[in-house]
């Protein structure tokens, strides 16, 4: 329609082209980012001659010149202007931050030679001025070419504003990832995100964007939104790079081609169809810093860090035996609350202890907070002190860990073990004594007798020689009995040396009884003189001793028949007195006399 | 300041003093400071069952296990009999580096080694003598004596005696070995190469850990041959091992 209507135009006017002066521009951004690409591009009235590039400095990386002309033909108060221009874009990138000069660049028709103006560049470093940046080239970025590239250029861009760049690990990072438009869009499409590694992300709910809030940055009015916000955790520790999000946002643009002439809102709802093209934004990758921790970390630690304030509450201080009891430890603040471990309390032994219900509420908010709901059941009666929960978290802001505390409850258990009040009862399993841990046992704490070694006796010479001296007393002791007993084994020998020596003492006794005693004891007296005699002389056992052997053994030796009638005569008188008292014939003077004469003679005989 | 004050109150008391002050320090948890006293009574020569087992226990709590061992060992030849270093020996071996598989004596040495240990040296070598007196005198009433019966009795008598007078003999011989002459030690560096010869040339065979006990059986230069509990034999520095 509008191409028709502009040939339809050029007829009816004519045609008087009218010469011009040739000029050559150069457009390029005043600051740029050190490694973003920006656009040098040189604008030229003209499509005959030659084009010399400036010598571009070698810390820039250049691609191009994409080249392209176009004619147009105006037709103003009856003039005929022909309007030709070349456009060549270089697109340049710069590594180093800096302030580089970009030469200028010269055209050379038949008849003049034109040479643009010196700019001067800024490279940034990455990541510093990015709004300025992003304004500058957005600003700048005007020049209309053909064959734009697919992104959706400059007019739209998308940026991730972070709440902190430099953090400790596990410290919430609030990210909002916001939208900045100069034109028109009728809807975004397809928002992908990196996968953020190193970190732990967690959206917030975020109204869907439908109005556009009016912004102005360097003096250039944006249509900005926030698309999505979100928290970001850091994992590890170190340099991160967070890659770019890429969103497809849909740009309303004319189909036709733009002509100054009806450039008019009126004209192109009229002459121009409007179509909605996708086109790609992406946002600049970010490098966050994040610190570890600083170690040792207290035992404690749970993983909170942020800044917090604990509080704790309990159902009841009194309670029944098998009544439930609620512990709640909360953990109120900012900060990352859904890596905060549970608090670990060491209930007193007899309180059943569950797993605790666990909720966050406004995580990644300044009025988030954690409840730890602990079910305590008590199961034996009587009092327990259920110790003060400490609880260690890293405040970012103080750079170093807080121990927070809640305070201590005392609670009161009643009740009969094993009784049932009012429900079924109860069967209670004897328990197993519980064995909490393992340790060394007790140091001794008598009152040491402490003494020194003595030294080893088995080492010592002395100590055997002990024993030698005791076997050699033993075998001493041992002869000298040896003799004594050889010298005592002639018993026989020495009673028959003593025999007659005996028997005189004995006789002598008698007679001792002859003045006091009665005969009868005198007689006995001889008799036992006699008998020991004839016992000691003949070796006859005491017991065995007879007349008849007696006088036997001594006519063995050859003693006189008249010794033999003399010593029976006297044996036979002395038992004669002894059983009849009634004394006839001797005397017991004269029977001593007589005993004492025959052993004299026995003697001579016996010897 | 107050460890200052600490050593000059210890010289002038006796080891008793002493004994009961590192008691208490052990009961305040300044267990490196028990550790010290007891360890320099043992340097003095003191000899008890209860010191080494506390001495131990001052080196168990201040971390020390190999030195704990050590002195575990020491207390059990001397108090063979007490249940309580067995336990505490046990818990400081299963806190070491090294689990080697301990090859069991026969049961016999075993029984005889313990029952040796039960009394002193001295006790052991004094008792023999009185018997073997004693034997010696019922062999003479047995050499002297005319009536058959109690003859009898006393030739068998002091057959026993005899008899148990030898063991006595052999069971001080057996105890002055195990308490002052022991082959055992415990590696008290941290870590230790067993070599195949000795010096620093021969081939590496294991690696030792502190608090893992050996039996060292030769000794050259700087060096000790040691068994280990499994059996297998290495060359190893002398000045990383301490004897019981």
């Amino acid at each position: 329609m509008k191409s028709i209507l502009t040939i339809l135009i050029f007829f009816l006017a004519g045609l008087t082209a009218t010469p011009q002066e040739v000029t050559l521009t150069v457009d390029a951004p005043g600051v740029a980012a050190a490694g973003e690409r920006f656009r040098v591009i040189y604008t030229i009235n003209s499509t005959d001659g030659q084009f010399t590039p400036p010598k571009f400095d070698p810390a820039f990386t250049v691609q191009g010149p994409q080249q392209s002309t176009s004619r147009n033909v105006q037709w103003i108060n009856g003039d005929v202007k022909t309007i030709a221009t070349t456009t060549l874009i270089y697109y340049v990138s710069v590594s180093e931050p800096g302030t580089y000069t970009i030469p200028a660049a010269k055209f050379e028709t038949k008849k003049v030679v034109v040479s643009s103006a010196e700019r001067q560049i800024v490279i940034a470093p990455a990541g510093q001025a990015p709004a300025a940046v992003q304004a500058q080239t957005q600003g700048q970025g005007q020049a209309r070419t053909a064959g734009d590239i697919p992104s959706a250029g400059t007019d739209v861009s998308l940026r991730l504003l972070f709440s902190d760049r430099e953090v400790y690990a596990g410290e919430p990072i609030t990210v909002t990832l916001k939208l900045y438009t100069r034109i028109n869009l009728s809807g975004l499409q397809e928002l992908k995100y990196p996968d953020f590694k190193g970190f732990l992300r967690e959206d917030i709910e975020t109204p869907p964007l439908r109005n556009l809030e009016t912004e102005v940055i360097d003096g250039v009015q944006y249509g900005t939104g926030v698309v999505q916000r979100m928290v970001l955790y850091p994992q590890i520790s170190g340099e991160i790079r967070i890659d770019p999000v890429e969103m497809t946002v849909l740009v309303q643009e004319r189909s036709g081609s733009r002509d100054p002439f009806f450039d008019d809102p009126f004209f192109d709802s009229f002459f121009s169809s409007v179509s909605t093209v996708p086109r790609k934004v992406t946002t600049q990758p970010v490098t966050v810093r994040v610190k570890p921790l600083p170690t040792p970390r207290p035992a404690d630690f749970h993983g909170a860090v942020g800044s917090f304030a604990l509080e704790s509450s309990l159902s009841s201080t009194e309670a029944k035996l098998n009544d439930a009891l609620t512990l709640k430890v909360v953990l109120k603040g900012s900060g990352s609350l859904n890596l905060a471990g549970e608090p670990l309390i060491n209930f007193p032994q007899g309180i059943e202890k569950y797993d605790p219900k666990v909720t966050i509420t406004g995580p990644g908010t300044s009025s988030g907070s954690k409840t730890f709901e602990f079910l305590l059941i008590p199961r034996n009666p009587g009092k327990f002190d259920i110790p003060p929960v400490s609880y260690t978290v890293f405040d970012p802001k103080q750079e170093k860990y807080v121990t927070l505390r809640s305070e201590g409850y005392s609670v009161n258990v009643t009740g009969t073990p094993g009784s049932s009040e009012g429900a079924a009862p109860v069967f209670i399993p004897g328990e197993d004594v519980k064995y909490l841990g393992q340790d060394i046992r007790f140091i001794r704490n008598g009152n040491g007798r402490l003494s020194t070694a003595a030294a080893p006796l088995v080492t010592e010479l002395h100590y055997w020689l002990w024993f030698a001296l005791a076997l050699f007393i033993t075998a001493v002791v041992l002869l000298l009995r040896r003799e004594q007993i050889r010298r005592n084994a002639d018993v026989a020998g020495v009673r028959n040396r003593k025999a007659s020596r005996n028997a005189r003492q004995r006789l002598a006794r008698a007679e001792g009884l002859l003045k006091s005693g009665s005969k009868d004891q005198v007689n006995a007296g001889v008799a036992r003189a006699l008998w020991g005699y004839l016992g000691d002389k003949l070796r006859i056992p005491p017991s065995e001793i007879t007349r008849e052997r007696c006088y036997a053994l001594l006519r063995q030796r050859n003693t006189g028949e008249e010794l033999i009638s003399e010593l029976d005569r006297i044996l036979t008188a002395t038992e004669y007195s002894q059983y009849a008292p009634v004394s006839e014939g001797e005397s017991p003077a004269a029977l001593c006399k007589r005993a004492e004469l025959l052993i004299g003679r026995l003697d001579n005989v016996l010897d | 300041m107050i460890l200052v004050a600490g050593l000059v109150s210890l010289a002038g008391q006796t080891p008793e003093e002493r004994y009961s002050q590192a008691g208490v320090l052990y009961g305040s948890g300044d267990y490196s400071g028990a550790a010290a006293i007891y360890r320099q009574l043992f340097e003095e020569g003191f000899r008890s069952g209860d010191l080494f087992y506390n001495t131990g226990n001052a080196f168990f709590k201040s971390g020390d296990n190999a030195s704990a061992i050590l002195f575990y060992e020491r207390a059990k030849l001397l108090s063979p009999a007490d249940e309580d270093i067995d336990y505490n020996l046990q818990i400081a071996r299963s806190r070491i580096t090294d689990r080697l598989e301990t090859v069991p004596q026969l049961f016999f040495v075993r029984w005889f080694d313990f029952l040796s240990l039960l009394a002193s040296t001295n006790f052991w070598a004094v008792g023999a003598i009185v018997l073997f007196l004693l034997s010696l005198m019922l062999a003479v009433l047995f050499l002297t004596r005319a009536r058959a019966r109690g003859r009898l009795l006393s030739f068998w008598l002091s057959l026993a005696t005899l008899l148990l007078s030898m063991l006595l003999i052999s069971l001080a011989v057996r105890n002055n070995s195990l308490v002052n002459h022991n082959s055992r030690a415990v590696i008290m560096c941290s870590i230790v190469t067993g070599r195949s010869a000795p010096g620093e040339t021969g081939n590496e065979l294991f690696v030792l850990h502190s608090g893992t006990t050996v039996t060292v059986e030769q000794e050259l230069g700087d060096f000790r041959e040691v068994r280990l509990p499994d059996g297998n034999k290495g060359w190893i520095r002398a000045d990383c091992m301490e004897k019981i």
